[in-house]
């Protein structure tokens, strides 16, 4: 691992920490609205009958959200763990070539052999699996992808079923417009992180 | 790195130290190494940056898979923070360290080498040939610290008591302690923060037999110099800064 990989990598599971972290927050919004909402269509009545079922809706996508977030949160804190293993080998490789170097005629100096063949195997390894692991992270960020995709369908309906609803028409459009942009931010959030995982030189 | 053989018998005290490639800006240390025939005990191994050559000297006398023992006086980053270096090249060691400091030193990456959490009454380091005693000298300067007394050798490692900070190259002995005092006080007196503390260590250090104080930077004190090293800390007032 080069310096830069290693700052690029480390930067890179941070950026997604992060935007995982504001995915949550988004989805417990939307979690929130879908109260909201069902509370206006339980005062609304037989204006918003159309609408209740779609509050129910709202509630099970954000609850999938959060879900699938935090299931991917492990995954990023395994990569960050796995970045940090890999950046200390590197490190134990390059200052045991140094010993070896300066150890020279040192009448132990082989005994270092295998210390140092097994940390750069364990390197291997690490780099392999972070390669791993960000390939199936990559498949778990579009999995979240499709309840914010869902979201922005049900928002659309939300609308259409909003416009019927009489005096609650304003209340009700406001909750579709909370879901659409909190959809649309989820969106924009996955899509950095798979943007930061894909600047990460994997290639071995 | 400079070798210097400090006690031959059964077994042997080596200092390590005076590495003429060590980085300017960081700060010179002593290392010390105890090597019995089958075992081998580093004592405050030193920092990353030392790793190298420290290792490489090492080599001269010892196989890696004969470093047994690790100690660490206390968590500074010269002392230690080649831990996580140790810990990849070391098939089966064990680190001798404050069990105060054990959440901290983790940080610096310890997973193959078992940690040996000292309490703060201090303890022993059985090497099998020889056995050393721990003794506590807390809040000199970190808040657990700790000696390493070898009754047999007659050779007390005394962490940074004893310490002074000079250019690189100077020799490995006090030569003329009237002229080392000003190299050791600001030190003590800035490092160093209760003369409780002080007088404690100093009450306990008397009562062994010492030949050889050996500090972690700087030159060792041996014969009459131990004795007036403790009769000169003794009198320094300490923790100036307040």
């Amino acid at each position: 691992m080069q310096v830069n990989q290693a700052k690029s990598q480390f930067v890179a599971v941070a950026s997604i920490a992060a935007e995982l972290s504001a995915v949550m927050e988004v989805a417990k919004e939307i979690s929130l609205a879908a109260a909201n909402a069902k509370a206006i269509a339980f005062r609304a009545g037989e204006k918003a009958k159309g609408f209740q079922p779609i509050t129910d809706f709202i509630n099970e996508l954000a609850k999938d959200t959060i879900e699938l977030v935090n299931n991917i949160n492990e995954y990023a804190f395994h990569l960050y763990r796995l970045t940090v293993n890999e950046q200390r080998m590197t490190e134990a490789c390059k200052r045991f070539e140094k010993v070896e170097q300066l150890a020279a005629g040192a009448r132990y100096a082989d005994s270092l052999t295998t210390s140092l063949q097994e940390v750069r195997l364990r390197t291997q390894l690490c780099h392999r699996e972070f390669i791993l692991q960000v390939s199936e992270l990559l498949i778990k960020l579009a999995d979240v992808m499709h309840p914010a995709r869902a979201a922005r369908v049900i928002a659309a309906n939300s609308r259409i079923e909003a416009s019927q609803a009489g005096e609650y028409l304003q209340s009700l459009q406001a909750v579709a417009e909370s879901v659409d942009n909190a959809a649309q931010i989820i969106n924009d959030k996955v899509h950095k992180c798979r943007s930061a995982l894909t600047i990460i030189n994997v290639a071995e | 790195m400079r070798m210097t053989k400090i006690y031959e018998g059964a077994y042997q005290w080596i200092m390590l130290g005076r590495d003429v490639h060590k980085p300017e800006k960081i700060i010179d240390t002593n290392q010390y190494m105890v090597r019995t025939a089958n075992r081998c005990l580093l004592i405050d191994p030193g920092g990353i940056e030392l790793f190298a050559p420290m290792l490489a000297a090492v080599l001269h006398h010892a196989p890696v898979e004969e470093i047994t023992d690790l100690f660490a006086s206390h968590q500074d980053p010269d002392i230690i923070s080649s831990l996580g270096l140790w810990d990849q090249a070391l098939p089966n060691a064990k680190l001798h360290a404050a069990a105060l400091w054990e959440g901290f030193l983790r940080h610096f990456g310890c997973e193959t080498i078992e940690y040996v959490p000292i309490p703060d009454h201090g303890g022993v380091i059985n090497l099998g040939a020889i056995e050393l005693q721990i003794i506590p000298a807390h809040y000199l300067h970190a808040s657990a610290n700790f000696h390493v007394y070898d009754p047999h050798a007659k050779i007390l490692m005394s962490g940074d008591v004893g310490a002074a900070l000079e250019a690189p190259g100077m020799p490995v002995f006090v030569e003329n302690f009237d002229m080392h005092i000003e190299k050791m006080r600001y030190f003590h007196q800035r490092w160093m923060p209760s003369n409780q503390a002080k007088r404690a260590w100093i009450d306990r250090v008397r009562k062994l037999d010492i030949d050889i104080l050996a500090p972690q930077h700087g030159r060792m004190f041996k014969g009459d110099d131990v004795k007036r090293f403790l009769d000169w800390f003794e009198a320094l007032q300490v923790g100036i800064a307040v």
